[in-house]
Order: C-alpha cells, then structure tokens, then sequence
C-alpha cells in the first residue's frame, strides 16, 4: 500500500478515483515546490492538506485545475489525465470548483452577474434559467438578499460564501478550497465553515488547504501533511490528532494546536 | 441620562453661529468670488493693454475682417473657392472649413488610434512569441520618434509614389494610390436616405412592442423566447421594405418647411419670454431637488450656511440669465428663431420628391485634369497632405494608447483571471467579460488625455500644408494682421473641443465606476 492511499477504511478504498497525483513535481524557476507528490482523493472524500507556508500546499491544489503547470509526474481527475490538451483541461476546470483565498470576486458585476457569468457563457444555459439557479444557490449560503448588490458592498464572509455559490453554479463534482478562512475575520470564519461542512455532508468531493483544525477534526475523511513540497504524512483525524507518526508532524502540530 | 437633551434651545446655544469672518462657509465662497473678480480684472487689464497697444500701432483687434472675400488658396475642404452660384469664400467660411478639416482628422483619428492601440496593446500582453515581439517594436519605435519627424517622414514616403492616373493603384478605377493621394470608392446618403431613415423610425414602434411582449410572456411563463433572433429577423424585413418604400415618407418634406415657416414667424418677444421662463423653471427645479436631497425621513434637514449660498447663486444665476435674454443679447432670441428655421427647412429640403431613389449609393474615385475632384459626388479621398498628418498622429498616438491599454490589463490583479479560469472561462471570454471590463476603468483617463493630445497635435498639420485651423488661421492674420482675434479664435475651438471629450470622457468614468459601498 502506497503512502497515497494510507489510512483507508475498506469502504473508501472501494469508491473511485476523483484526484490521483503520482510523483508530482513543480518548479518556480530553481525553487522546487512540488518534489514527487502522490495523492489520492477518493468519491465524495473530504482530504484536508495542513502544513507550514510554503510547503506546497497551495501549488498542489492549484496544479488540479491547472491555474498552475506542473512538470513531471501525472494528475488524472475524474478519469481526465491533465495534459497540454485544452479539451481536457476545459472538461477538467468546468468539472472543478474553486474558492480562493482572495474570494477573486468580479467587482464590476452584482452577485448575481457573478453567479450566472459561467453558466451563461461557458453551460449556454438561458439566463432565466441560471439566474433561478443562482438564487437557489445564495439561498444555500445564506445570503439570497444581497443578489443585486456588488462585491465591494459585502463583508468577507458574504464575499466568501458568494465565491462558493459562484463555483457551486457549475455543478462541480469536485470543490478545491485554497485557505478559504484565512482572509477573513475571526466571526466570519464561522459562517464559510458551515457553508462547507454542508457541502461536505452533501457528499461533495473536497480538497481543502486549511489551518482551522477544529473543522478538520470535524468533517475531514483523511488529513494530508505537506512540508518542503514533500507529503510528509497521510491519516484519519484520529491518527493524527492522537497519535501522529513522524517527527515534524508532531512539532507542526505543537505549534497550531 | 443627562446627554440626551433634545432641548433645541440648549442644542442652539452649544452651537451658537461664529462671527462672519471666522465662519467657514462664508470664508470659502468669500475666497471664492475674490479670485474669480482678481482673474476677471488681469484678464481685463491685459485685454485692455492689448488692444491699446495694437491700436496705437494702427492695427485694432475687429471682427470685422470675418466677412471680407478670402482670396485664400484652400488645399482641401468642403469648401475651397467661390462657389460660382452660391456661397462666397468669407474669411470665416475659410476658418470654418478649417476647424472643419481638423475636426474630421480629430474624430477619424482617435478612431483610428483607438482601434490600432488596443490590438496592439492586448498582442503586447499575448502568449504568442511573435505577436509579443512584433507590437514591443512598434510602439518602442513609434513612440520614441518625435511626431513631427514622423509626419515629414509620411509625406517624403507619399510623395515618392507614382503620378495620379485612374490605373494608378492595386485595382485600377477603384483604389488609387498615388503621390497626390489615395482615393477609394464611397458610400453616401443618397436621395433617399431620409425617407428611408424616418420610415425605420415608423417600423421601430412595432418592433419595440413585440420585444417587450416577449419579455413579458417569458417572465411569466418562464422558458426561452428567442428574443434576439426574432428583432434581428423583423428589422431585417424592415430595412428591405424601408430600402424600396420609401418614396412613400416624401409627405414629411412639405411638413418640415410648413414648421420651418411656422418657427419663423414665433415673435422674438414671445422666445425671449420662453427662454426667461425656462431659466427661471431651471433654477427653482435646481432648488426643488437640491432641497428634496437635504430631506430626511424626519424632516427637512437644517440647512447650512453653504446651502443657502447654493440656492441664493442659482437664483441670482437665474436671474442674470433672464436679464441677458431680455435686455443684454436681444440678439440671442432672433438667432434662435433664424436658425431653428434654417434647421427644419434643411431638413425638409433632404426629403425627395417621391420618386423612387435609393437610399444609399456609392461612387468611384473621378480625376479631373489630372487632379482629384474635391468636391461633389466623388470617391473617398485622402490627399497626401491630409494622409501624411492623418498617418503620422494615428501611428503616434496608437503607440501611446497600446502602452495604456496593457498597463490598464496588467492593472487587473492575476486573482479575476485565474478566477475566470477556474469557472471554466476560455482565455478569450476571460478577456472580454471579467479583465477588459475592469481594465477600462484604469484606461478611461489617460486614454482622454490621449484623445486631447491628437487633436491639439492636428496643429502640427501646418509643417505639410494641411488646412486645418491652424494653417488657415495662419494665412488669415499674416494677410490681415489680426493676430489676436485670430488666436482668440483658435482658443476658443480648441477649448470647445477638449471640453466635449473631456466631458465625454467623464460621463464613461462615472458609468464605469465600481460600486464600493
């Protein structure tokens, strides 16, 4: 059994592939930042990455949808091995959402606009259409008041939970969320969490890059610990909460815990 | 609970009214008034000095030369010479066939510029090797080369092409090119074009009724009506009946000359009442709404020294406006009825006479001893005069507006493109629908600047003889010596022109702005 599938429970083990990286690398000029990575994420898993900044974390889950080229190793997504092929890539980013760190809203278009721009333009969908389903989606985050307004009137959290309406409105099957809490202040980190383990309840294949471990205790199926672009560790919440094997996870997690 | 008095006396004495001149708001329109009265009197002074002196030397600033025969020679224009049955070539026709020229290098040129300095600037941001490397030459090379150099430059190269014959060019009889200039075949409004202009008005009604029906039955009943094709499918049908009906509009000719006869006829007494009447309406409007805005739900908020200022200035600007109409320019009044006539007698002049006539047509470029015809039904010319300026701005400025328009991307942070990307956009909707819209906001002003720039820089058509403004003017006063009604002349078009793209300019920024709180 490879580090990749560590940690499995035999019902896991059994559903399919939605992630697999194997021997990923990435290099930012000299710097490597990605040094053989390999990962699976299973159907309707939620896997938590944690680790020191720059670790990789981030460049891991944003080599999924290919906003960053990597350049050795293979990352298949759905069946969809990521190539220089556009069609593949479009299939791959249509099939993925993502929610940044920055939210990465479009200031020049009200909630709604930002909501139902993919959908229209890359689903053909009418807009009457889209729109009932953007209104449906802020309902689900809570916020179906503020459709008409623009991004720059919203807080952090509304702006958040606008972005993961946003990429909700394409019907991922998978949702990467690159530190979704880390911009925002302490009482609004509450109200993405919820968004999120809703999300994660409703079977959502999930990646997360976080450091709020009381949701990763909480939802994850299997947590991830990344440092110098290694894969340092892969575990339960259990495993690594109690009992956690390698030297420099333990002192990562003295540190946060 | 001792803070929360509602007393208005007491709140009135804590804030007692401070003398006049340690009072803000009065100090501020004091100042105000004090600069404009200082800059009215140096502007007076010098005014007065100028003509003075000008007079002791025999030569008083008039405006009366404007109406003197020209005896110009006009390069090129709407107008150059005496029409031999119509108007003369005034002075004033001769300036006005200037601002003319410069108006329509202006306007073509910003086009122009505009069109090649986006391309170029989005090809300088592109992931193509070649095109990267292609537009960084341009616009190193043309921006560093001194305009006027590249205008001569222009004008050289035009002038080394070949003698002006009807088969001189790529296609014979259609596109000339040649060292006089560069002619090709023009579409005009022909005959028909009014008619058929106002007979799409009359379909417009129509198609505006079923658009909105549509809407309608789409917002109730949900599902999709094709909106779009069904508008594009009936103005086609339109455009066709409107293309060979026409001739059936004719009865709006008899009908602009009747309000034509009609407006002339208004007595000067009754527009100069209408016009006081408007001003006046204007002002208490100004007033109505300036003090809807100070009203809060509890009432009319209390209005500040500042805002009594406001509404005493527009009284007394109302009232000054009523004063000139009146007593000050009873001239404005008849100007009004004059031209208003003028204006719907041309207008009724343009409809036929309801024969059948097309509403556009087009014409080959016609030589006449050797030279293009300049006037009349004739090909689209650019003489090399007119090419060599039009050519050397274009290409100038476009290097400017390339460099503002990839700033004005680059301005947009990487966090929307990637954003796009991640919802599946492709590189060129990503462009047109999230990083375009964002980066006019950056490129708006000094795109304006751009645009003020080339049409300031049109005087530069002095150096090749092109007649614009400038270059008439100039033949003007080293005829007349009117130097300073010349220049007056000059300030006053150009301001008038920065002032419109200025104020154009603005009204885009302001639609663009991000709504932020």
């Amino acid at each position: 059994m490879s580090i990749a599938d560590n940690a499995l429970t035999d019902e896991m083990a059994s559903r399919d592939d939605m992630i697999v990286c194997r021997g990923v690398k990435k290099w930012f000029g000299d710097f490597q930042a990605l040094r053989g990575v390999d990962v699976t994420v299973k159907d309707r898993e939620v896997m938590v990455v944690l680790g020191p900044s720059g670790s990789g974390k981030s460049t891991l889950i944003r080599c999924i949808n290919r906003l960053e080229v990597h350049q050795e190793g293979d990352i298949i997504v759905d069946g969809v091995e990521l190539t220089n092929d556009l069609r593949n890539i479009e299939k791959i980013r249509s099939e993925v959402g993502m929610v940044f760190q920055q939210f990465n809203l479009f200031p020049h278009l009200t909630v709604l606009d930002n909501i139902t721009l993919a959908p229209i333009w890359v689903r053909k969908k009418p807009k009457a259409e889209a729109e009932a389903k953007a209104m449906e989606l802020l309902e689900r985050v809570g916020i179906p008041e503020q459709a008409a307004k623009f991004p720059g009137q919203l807080s952090g959290g509304q702006q958040q939970r606008v972005a993961i309406a946003r990429s909700l409105a394409m019907e991922p099957r998978i949702m990467l969320f690159d530190e979704p809490t880390s911009a925002l202040d302490p009482e609004m980190i509450s109200e993405v969490l919820d968004v999120m383990k809703d999300l994660a309840r409703g079977g959502m294949t999930m990646m997360v890059v976080t450091h709020e471990m009381g949701f990763a205790r909480e939802v994850a199926d299997r947590l991830v610990f990344m440092e110098s672009g290694d894969v340092v560790e892969v575990g339960t919440p259990e495993h690594f909460f109690t009992n956690p094997q390698e030297e420099r996870t333990k002192l990562f997690l003295s540190q946060i815990l | 609970m001792t803070l929360t008095t509602t007393d208005p006396n007491s709140a009135r004495a804590r804030h007692a009214r401070p003398p006049l001149w340690r009072n803000t708001a009065v100090l501020k329109w004091f100042v105000q008034i004090i600069v404009l009265l200082a800059v009215l009197a140096a502007f007076w002074f010098f005014a007065a000095q100028a003509r003075n002196n000008l007079s002791a030397k025999g030569i008083p600033v008039s405006y009366d030369w404007l109406d003197d025969p020209a005896n110009i020679q006009l390069g090129e224009g709407i107008q150059t010479v005496d029409d031999p049955d119509g108007r003369r070539l005034t002075m004033s026709r001769a300036l006005w066939v200037g601002m003319v020229n410069t108006l329509r290098i202006a306007s073509i040129g910003i086009i122009a510029a505009t069109a090649i300095g986006v391309v170029v600037g989005i090809a300088r941001l592109s992931n193509n090797w070649l095109a990267r490397k292609v537009s960084s030459i341009y616009v190193e090379t043309l921006r560093n080369i001194p305009v006027l150099v590249q205008i001569i430059l222009w004008l050289a190269i035009l002038g080394s092409l070949g003698k002006l014959t009807v088969d001189s060019g790529p296609i014979p009889g259609w596109v000339i090119v040649s060292q006089k200039g560069i002619s090709i075949p023009r579409v005009f409004f022909a005959d028909g074009f009014y008619q058929f202009l106002s007979m799409l008005a009359v379909f417009a009604v129509p198609i505006w009724w079923v658009r909105r029906r549509m809407r309608r039955t789409q917002e109730e009943q949900g599902g999709t009506q094709r909106i779009g094709s069904v508008t594009f499918a009936l103005s086609l049908v339109a455009v066709v009946i409107a293309w060979f009906a026409n001739p059936v509009m004719a009865f709006l000719g008899p009908v602009f000359d009747g309000i034509s006869d009609a407006w002339a006829v208004i007595p000067q007494g009754l527009m100069q009442a209408v016009l006081s009447i408007v001003a006046v309406l204007a002002a208490v409007t100004w007033i109505r709404r300036f003090l809807d805005s100070r009203r809060t739900p509890a009432g009319l908020a209390k209005l500040i020294d500042d805002d009594w200022f406001r509404m005493i200035f527009a009284g007394i600007a109302a009232l000054l406006a009523v004063f000139v109409v009146v007593r000050g320019w009873p001239g404005l009044s008849s100007w009004i009825i004059n031209s208003g006539s003028d204006l719907f007698g041309v207008i009724g002049d343009k409809f036929g006479d309801g024969r059948g006539s097309r509403p556009l047509d087009a014409m080959k470029p016609t030589l006449s001893e050797g030279r293009f015809v300049n006037y009349g039904p004739t090909g689209l010319t650019m003489t090399v005069f007119y090419a060599s300026l039009f050519f050397g701005l274009v290409f100038y400025t476009s290097s400017f507006i390339a460099e503002i328009v990839r700033g004005g991307i680059q301005a947009v942070p990487a966090g929307q493109s990637e954003a796009a990307a991640a919802l599946g956009l492709n590189r060129r909707q990503a462009l047109r629908k999230v990083v375009l819209p964002q980066a006019f906001r950056v490129i708006m002003p000094p795109l304006g600047n751009q645009y003020l720039n080339i049409t300031k820089n049109t005087s530069l058509g002095i150096a090749v003889g092109f007649s614009e403004i400038v270059q008439v003017g100039q033949t003007v006063y080293n005829k007349n010596s009117q130097t300073l009604a010349v220049f007056s002349i000059y300030m006053i078009f150009f301001l008038a022109c920065s002032l419109t793209i200025s104020f154009v300019v603005n009204t885009i920024n302001r639609r663009l702005a991000i709504v932020e709180r």
